[in-house]
């Protein structure tokens, strides 16, 4: 588009503002982080740590993100080998066959959380999985499928479907062709797949706030306790933790799929 | 050399139908050890599907694959021990040149050593020994149609199943690589079966070529027979240019007969052991351009047609020519330019002149 | 002609693992809601009644709705604006402007709500800024209520909205809008009569998304409207957690499901629903 059309000022301004709102108040928890009173204020006097270190020192935080890091962890190597596998079998088998799988895998980002979690309340209490970590995890990796699904879809698009005819026709096996060939090739989507279904899982709160209460505390439930009750600067700490992460996690994927690109 | 490391196919009645749309139907056909056979047709031929059937990634509807005389229809393409060139080379752009080339060695769980000396053998025998630890997107199209043919050879298969395997190079690399591939073909003395559109690179390769059309087998043959004599209308269309010329048939005798199309009367001898055709049948004639000269004042010819320059194009080795007759139409020929005894312009009345045995008749196509 | 191959059974076994996830633990708990809520207290469509006699169910309904509506209005037009200048931006430009809807869309949804309390708040940096600035004498109720919903909700479905609608702004052959120019159209008449009604399609699936979004959303609503405002979501966790009314809260669930359902069933036959999920990711 070289200068051939541009948008007009109305729509321009009106840009500019939608960014601004998009942005800033996300980014108004730093400085609040950094301030110097014991209350939920923008520095006066000048900037301070001590919030950081209360939440770093904080054995309950410090729990919490343990806690939540390895549910993450163990949900997403469930969405990740479910999730790639199906995606694999869905772009072998023909369309019309994994219609129905590929609409089941949609129900999850189509069905409000609130819907499953109270569902999840009842169906896990008889199988004794309430409060538990492995409840938690299954939740969580169930629902990150679509996630992961998507992602190795796409990757598999790009796929050229002759190099597993040629795999095969040079006489591989399903599983020499799975892993010499079609997953080295959608590595990067599989990686992608990975970083989304850890921030869902990692970010999840309305699953946890019904079927864990104690024993399973994750830091989503902390922040929420910390909102409802005592807003303190040690939540724009932690708030201002979290935006790093997941800046991270997306660079991550950003280097990834242009490393796979170029 | 070697008849004896070539395999013999067979294809049975093989038919494949995608719901109503039938892709391949009825085609038999035996292909020789040892042999270069081509399946010659336009898209949407079918030949590509037979092809695909041949290695096991489509199941026939109908028909069976025999190797040696054995039915291999329903062994999965795993199991079948044939080579393939894939359209586009299907190389993996995630390994080396050597680790494509080994890969059908690894999945047969050949150790390391064996591996590297049968990957540098096969390597060696496409030239491309330094090219080892490139990947295949630092190399041309023509190396890499080579590191495919290596990778499809590596572990001796049985057959050598090439799709359109030349279409992605630029023709001056294309005729190169049709004589390497000749050459590989006769140094390795397995059989080859090869799938193209282009019907130069069959007439150049194939010892056989099988003509298909809509899915149909039309005529399978040795490329100087086929191009000889045809045996439709769509055979010496797609095979080469031909004019085609409509008429009845007079004096049907079994060496030859004329055919009298509208006011003249062509002399047409037919080959050796052809069957004589029946007196006033209708028949049609295939007349290839190349096959008719230009008479300079007082030749004589066993045919004449005289006619006027429609328009001409110069090609370098020779002159096109488009001539309306008198009698037969518009007719094609083409003149070899350092012996053409004129200087052609448009409306200069010319004298065609071709010999009794040059026109041969063909069928009509089934619609 | 491509070959479509013949596969085997061991593509489907990879399928399986995902497949009996997907149903034991995800569509049978869903299931189950839908069960409990025509069998308790007891057998019966008692549960529904509630929609055609209790004043406090509908209210609930209809302060959903019209959130929804407000916030879906709000959110395609600033997510137009968004994806307008995204696709007539230059190429390094395009890169900022991405970052700047992508960024929000990957933050967590507390933090962000967070961000709103610290800014609405009585005592918030906003009504703290306008007071010292004397443009206020009292501070304004900006959060605990609809507005603060509102604000919060629209900034969490802008990035949702962009996506879609640049997907389709994207196959907008640019050539088209510069012959518009050249054939005597003036910028606001190419953007009428030309760029709209070709973006129009990923309008309507920005709509169905964010819409039905909204319909179930429970964080951000729970924590900007301070118990006062209840949506639907908040009302059912409310029914369960504190009521212990199952036969309630699986009512109002089911409903919202059938109207995310039904939602979506009516707009695909407008719009092909992949343009609306397969640029969610």
């Amino acid at each position: 588009m070289d200068g051939a059309y541009r948008p007009g000022p109305f729509g321009r301004g009106l840009a500019w503002a939608t960014a601004l709102y998009l942005v800033l108040p996300i980014l108004i928890v730093v400085p609040v982080a950094l301030t110097d009173q014991r209350y939920l204020s923008l520095p006066e006097d000048g900037l301070s740590l001590r919030h950081f270190e209360t939440v770093l020192a904080s054995p309950e935080w410090l729990g919490s993100i343990w806690q939540s890091f390895t549910i993450a962890v163990a949900a997403t190597m469930l969405s990740v080998t479910a999730g790639t596998l199906c995606a694999i079998g869905c772009w072998r088998i023909s369309r019309r066959a994994t219609e129905f799988v590929r609409v089941l895998m949609l129900l999850p980002l189509i069905i409000p959380s609130i819907v499953y979690a109270i569902g999840l309340y009842r169906y896990f209490g008889p199988l004794g999985l309430l409060d538990r970590f492995l409840g938690v995890v299954l939740a969580h990796g169930v629902t990150g499928i679509p996630y992961v699904v998507i992602t190795v879809s796409t990757a598999l698009a790009a796929f050229d479907p002759r190099l597993e005819q040629a795999a095969r026709g040079m006489g591989a096996s399903l599983s020499q062709t799975l892993r010499w060939v079609i997953l080295p090739r959608i590595a990067p989507g599989i990686f992608s797949g990975a970083i989304f279904a850890f921030i869902h899982s990692w970010d999840e709160l309305v699953m946890v706030l019904f079927i864990a209460s104690r024993d399973v505390f994750t830091l989503p439930r902390r922040i929420w306790d910390g909102i409802n009750e005592n807003l303190d600067p040690a939540m724009a700490a932690v708030a201002v933790l979290l935006i790093l992460f997941t800046l991270l996690l997306l660079m991550a994927d950003r280097a990834l799929r242009r490393r796979s690109e170029g | 050399m070697s008849d004896t490391k070539g395999h013999a196919l067979a294809l049975r009645g093989l038919s494949k139908r995608y719901g109503d749309f039938v892709a391949v139907n009825d085609v038999s056909l035996e292909v020789g050890k040892g042999e270069f056979l081509t399946l010659l047709g336009p898209s949407g031929s079918g030949k590509t599907t037979i092809l695909m059937a041949i290695a096991g990634f489509v199941a026939p509807s109908d028909g069976a694959i025999l190797l040696d005389g054995r039915d291999i229809t329903p062994l999965p393409p795993e199991k079948r021990d044939f080579g393939m060139v894939f359209q586009g080379y299907a190389l993996f752009p995630h390994m080396t040149v050597a680790e494509n080339v080994a890969f059908p060695l690894r999945v047969r769980g050949m150790s390391k050593a064996d591996r590297d000396a049968k990957v540098r053998g096969a390597l060696d025998l496409v030239q491309l020994a330094a090219f080892a630890d490139r990947l295949p997107k630092q190399l041309s199209g023509g190396q890499q149609q080579r590191v495919a043919l290596a990778r499809a050879l590596v572990f001796d298969p049985a057959l050598l199943l090439l799709d359109e395997p030349l279409s992605a190079l630029d023709k001056k690399l294309r005729a190169e690589l049709q004589e390497e591939l000749k050459a590989l073909h006769q140094r390795v003395g397995r059989t080859f079966v090869n799938v193209t559109h282009d019907q130069e690179e069959a007439l150049s390769l194939s010892d056989r070529i099988a003509i298909l059309n809509h899915g149909r087998l039309v005529q399978a043959g040795a490329p100087g027979e086929l191009y000889e004599r045809p045996r439709t209308r769509f055979v010496a269309d797609f095979l080469g240019k031909s004019n085609f010329l409509e008429g009845t048939v007079r004096g049907a005798a079994p060496g030859g007969f004329a055919l009298e199309a509208g006011a003249a009367r062509l002399a047409v001898r037919l080959p050796d052991g052809a069957a004589p055709l029946a007196e006033g049948s209708r028949s049609l004639l295939s007349l290839r351009p190349e096959k008719i000269a230009l008479l300079a004042e007082g030749d004589a010819a066993e045919n004449v047609a005289e006619g006027r320059i429609l328009a001409f194009a110069y090609l370098g080795a020779g002159f096109s020519l488009r001539v309306a007759t008198e009698h037969l139409g518009e007719i094609r020929a083409t003149l070899p330019a350092w012996k053409s005894p004129i200087a052609p312009t448009e409306g200069l009345p010319v004298r065609l002149g071709w010999s009794a045995d040059a026109a041969a008749p063909v069928e009509e196509d089934a619609a | 002609m491509s070959a479509a191959g013949r596969p085997g059974a061991g593509w489907w076994l990879l399928i399986l693992p995902a497949f009996l996830l997907l149903v034991v633990f995800y569509l049978a708990p869903i299931v189950q809601v839908l069960a409990i809520s025509v069998t308790e207290p007891e057998f019966g469509l008692e549960n529904y009644e509630r929609l055609l006699t209790s004043s406090a169910v509908q209210r609930v309904i209809f302060t959903t709705l019209r959130i929804c509506i407000i916030t879906t209005a709000l959110a395609l037009l600033l997510g137009y604006a968004i994806a307008y200048a995204i696709t007539l931006a230059s190429p390094r430009a395009r890169g900022w402007w991405i970052l700047a809807v992508l960024v929000p869309l990957w933050i967590s949804v507390l933090v962000r709500a967070f961000a709103w309390v610290t800014l609405l708040r009585r005592q918030g940096l906003v009504n703290n800024t306008l007071m010292e600035a004397g443009l206020i004498g009292e501070p304004l109720p900006l959060v605990w209520n609809e507005f603060g919903i509102v604000v919060g909700m629209v900034h969490y479905m802008v990035p949702f909205a962009v996506l879609p609608m640049l997907s389709s702004m994207r196959e907008i052959d640019p050539r088209l809008l510069a012959a518009a120019r050249g054939l005597g159209a003036s910028r606001g008449e190419v953007f009428r009569r030309v760029f709209l009604p070709l973006s129009l399609p990923g309008v309507i699936a920005s709509g169905v998304l964010v819409f039905i979004f909204s319909l179930g959303f429970y964080i951000t609503p729970a924590i900007l409207g301070g118990g006062k405002t209840l949506m639907v979501a908040e009302w059912i966790s409310l029914q369960i957690l504190d009521l212990i009314r199952w036969g309630l809260g699986t009512m109002m669930a089911t409903v919202l499901v059938v109207a995310i359902l039904v939602t979506l069933a009516v707009f695909s036959r407008i719009v092909d629903l992949r343009r609306i999920f397969g640029a969610g990711a």
